[in-house]
């Protein structure tokens, strides 16, 4: 009598031993869970923003430095027809627009230095209104401004009452720059700059130097005030991250296969090593996409318009890290032993996801990296939301590094069952 | 106890200690950890302006930016090439020094400026930038400070990430050699058989389980020293920075012998590390996030040997400072001791 079993039955059944005994490997859905949650937590307290504005405080206020100039210069008789047009108004309106400071005027040059000092705090309404409270004692004032926004104040300009009048006269002045401690030297040095160049054109100096257009001199997109945060680069990172954990649970589950010989008794059965094989990639590619896609879906990768990458991308990402669970589970050691093999494995694959953290070109050896591409597809579908014609040489790339990896892990794989 | 087999014990310990995976992981890691964690924190968070800069003459103005502090130059030989870093943001600006350029400004013709900057570029950075070109300008042009700076400092500086990442870096080397080589090194003759072998030996319980900690406290001390000298944080008393260590690296150890002593097998073992992780490394996050009541920190076991560290050896502070940190974590060794031991019992009872 002869009982043919067709192949989809033999996958199917080895696919359910494997799930089973996923199932029953504790420690990695408890990582696996825990990888999750902490993955999601990670991402939601990372920066949504990033600070790139220098908040600097002025005192006096421009409107009394304009009124006390203009006395002072009909004093003198000093004609400035020029002059006539600064209004304080039109200053803080050019200075409102400025991309990378954020100028707050103080009419009390010592509730300034308090802030600075970080003795009192500062707040600012709506209407552009500054109120500094002492965080320790006025609790009912600060209840009352609790829809006014908290500002950290980077420096202060104190400047004296004269300053303009004694600027277009030509004459010295003397400004005094209050600095947080914490405020690098890069900026304390542009500060000095800044004050002198105000005297400068006050007094009539033109600059020495024909600067370009502001539109004509950025080179790429201009992300002034909408940068690429922290959370957004996270994404790729965590998106590896619980890749590279069903990884170490795939090598773990075909590793203790080889060992409590379930393959070596699996081959006495209608399977043959094909079905094997095709069984630990379906249930690898399939367990690493889904929790993958889970995790881009708590962290909101998905967009109507990169779904569909994403899911392309998550799908080479899975089997590339399928690939490499086969390669550390061949090698059959211990649970100690194949951690190590893992770890040996997996860190260099991450390094890419890492590279992105940092701003500029990912250097070229890092490029080398089978997991970059992924990486590269991950960045540009999630950050820069490129489609598919922008980044096909990157799928190119992603697919051959799949491809081979993918017949590597096979090849040993096999080599191992055959050989068991 | 005998002390000669305690230290024959050690001594082998120290021969086969090399042959756990997690001693070669537990040298690694705080080392990579270091490298890693003070090349990228050092730049990601703290980022200074880079400028690149081509000279197509001899430019006083290249002279003047070497100069200026706080700033990233990079001098190119090629204007393509200097365009194509800016757009990559591998530099926020790039400018263009033409020969002849110090000349026209000198001369007052106010010369078109062959300035660029990347549009990913912080606008902070831009600004910084621009205002440090412009004054270098005026410089070169001879133009007479119209104003008189006064600079005055106000409040403390700020620690750097990268410092206050050094917690992290010493948490893990002394995780890795005191919590898990003991541990795993129990588990290791647990699972093996040798554990029963030994003990039909002269060698009693008490002496193999300080044989391995033993090995925990130098392997932890080790790690942990070479890591503070790698971060460049060793305090100006080296002395009191070793003792802290120590006081630590006993601690850990104790906690590792607890750890293996409880566990039936490696999974068990990782799987206790990995649930009791979230505790032992929960102080260490306050060090990088010091605006966050640092009282809950105290509720975390490693937190008083953590402190020791931080105040003696990052802080420069001296050893007095920190007596009761040190007092409460010799007091949990104490406390843990006779838990081994009842522990130790019911374990090879099993």
């Amino acid at each position: 009598m002869k009982n043919t079993i067709s192949s989809s039955a033999i996958l199917g059944a080895i696919l359910k031993k494997d799930l089973l005994a996923y199932s029953r490997n504790k420690l990695y859905i408890f990582l696996t869970v825990i990888g999750i949650i902490f993955f999601v937590l990670i991402f939601w307290v990372t920066p949504d923003t990033v600070d790139e504005t220098i908040v600097l405080g002025i005192t006096p206020s421009i409107e009394t430095m304009l009124e006390n100039a203009r006395e002072e210069l009909i004093e003198d008789g000093i004609q400035q027809p020029q002059f006539e047009l600064f209004s304080a108004n039109d200053i803080e309106k050019d200075l409102a627009t400025e991309e990378g400071m954020q100028v707050l005027e103080f009419e009390d040059a010592e509730q300034m230095k308090k802030v600075l000092e970080g003795k009192l705090k500062l707040y600012v309404s709506e209407d552009g209104t500054l109120e500094s409270i002492d965080p320790q004692e006025d609790h009912e004032k600060k209840e009352q401004l609790k829809d006014a926004e908290e500002k950290d104040l980077h420096m202060g300009l104190a400047f004296p009452l004269n300053f303009v009048s004694e600027a277009i006269k030509g004459e010295k002045t003397e400004v005094t720059i209050y600095l947080d401690a914490a405020v690098p030297n890069e900026m304390e040095t542009a500060m000095q700059a800044y004050v002198q160049e105000i005297a400068f054109l006050l007094g009539g100096h033109e600059s020495p130097v024909e600067f370009p257009e502001e539109e004509a001199i950025i080179l790429g997109h201009d992300r002034a005030g909408q940068q690429i945060s922290m959370q957004e680069r996270m994404r790729p990172l965590l998106a590896l991250f619980i890749l590279l954990i069903e990884t170490f649970a795939m090598a773990s589950l075909i590793s203790s296969e080889i060992l409590q010989g379930t393959v070596t008794a699996l081959r006495v059965t209608p399977m043959k090593v094909g079905h094997f094989l095709a069984a630990k990639t379906i249930l690898g590619t399939c367990l690493a996409l889904s929790q993958g896609v889970l995790i881009l879906l708590l962290i909101r990768a998905f967009t109507v318009e990169n779904w569909h990458i994403l899911l392309i991308t998550m799908l080479l990402g899975s089997l590339l890290f399928t690939s490499v669970a086969m390669i550390i589970g061949a090698a059959g050691k211990d649970f100690m032993g194949q951690l190590m093999y893992a770890i040996l494995f997996t860190v260099p694959l991450m390094i890419p996801a890492f590279a992105v953290l940092v701003p500029g070109t990912v250097a070229s050896w890092v490029q080398m990296i089978p997991s970059y591409p992924i990486v590269e597809l991950l960045v540009g579908s999630t950050i820069y939301e490129v489609g598919w014609l922008d980044y096909w040489n990157e799928f190119l790339y992603a697919i051959l590094w799949v491809a081979a990896l993918y017949l590597i892990g096979l090849v040993i794989l096999k080599r191992k069952v055959e050989t068991l | 106890m005998s002390l000669i087999r305690v230290w024959k014990l050690f001594l082998k310990e120290i021969a086969m200690g090399p042959r756990n995976p997690f001693f070669l992981y537990a040298v690694i890691v705080p080392i990579g950890l270091t490298f890693l964690l003070q090349m990228a924190f050092g730049t990601i968070f703290e980022p200074v302006p880079r400028l690149g800069i081509v000279d197509y003459g001899v430019s006083e103005i290249k002279e003047s930016f070497t100069q200026e502090e706080g700033i990233e130059l990079h001098v190119l030989n090629d204007a393509e090439e200097l365009k194509k870093q800016v757009e990559n943001d591998d530099l926020d600006a790039g400018l263009i020094l033409q020969s002849g350029l110090d000349e026209k400004i000198k001369t007052g013709e106010k010369p078109q400026l062959d300035y660029f900057m990347g549009g990913e570029s912080l606008a902070s950075n831009r600004i910084i930038l621009t205002v440090m070109a412009l004054d270098i300008f005026r410089e070169i042009k001879g133009d007479d400070s119209p104003v008189a700076l006064d600079v005055v400092s106000l409040g403390e500086e700020g620690l750097p990430v990268s410092m206050r990442l050094v917690p992290l870096i010493v948490f893990y080397a002394l995780v890795l050699a005191g919590v898990f080589l003991p541990g795993s090194g129990i588990v290791e003759e647990k699972e093996k058989g040798t554990l029963q072998a030994l003990l039909v030996t002269p060698a009693r319980k008490e002496e193999i389980l300080l044989a391995k900690g033993m090995l925990g406290v130098v392997l932890a001390s080790l790690t942990a020293i070479i890591t503070l000298f790698l971060n460049n944080v060793f305090g100006p008393r080296p002395w009191e920075v070793v003792v802290v260590v120590l006081v630590a690296a006993v601690l850990s150890s104790i906690l590792g012998l607890l750890v293996g002593i409880i566990s039936k097998n490696s999974t068990a073992l990782f799987a206790v590390i990995k649930g009791a992780g979230l505790i032992l490394f929960a102080p260490v996050v306050f060090y990088i996030f010091p605006d966050w009541p640092q009282w809950i920190a105290r509720i975390f076991p490693l937190y008083w040997i953590i402190e020791p560290i931080w105040e003696v050896s990052v802080m420069g502070n001296p050893l007095a400072e920190v007596w009761f940190e040190l007092t409460v974590a010799l007091f949990i060794v104490i406390a843990l001791i006779p838990v081994i031991v009842i522990l130790s019992n019911r374990m090879l009872k099993a």
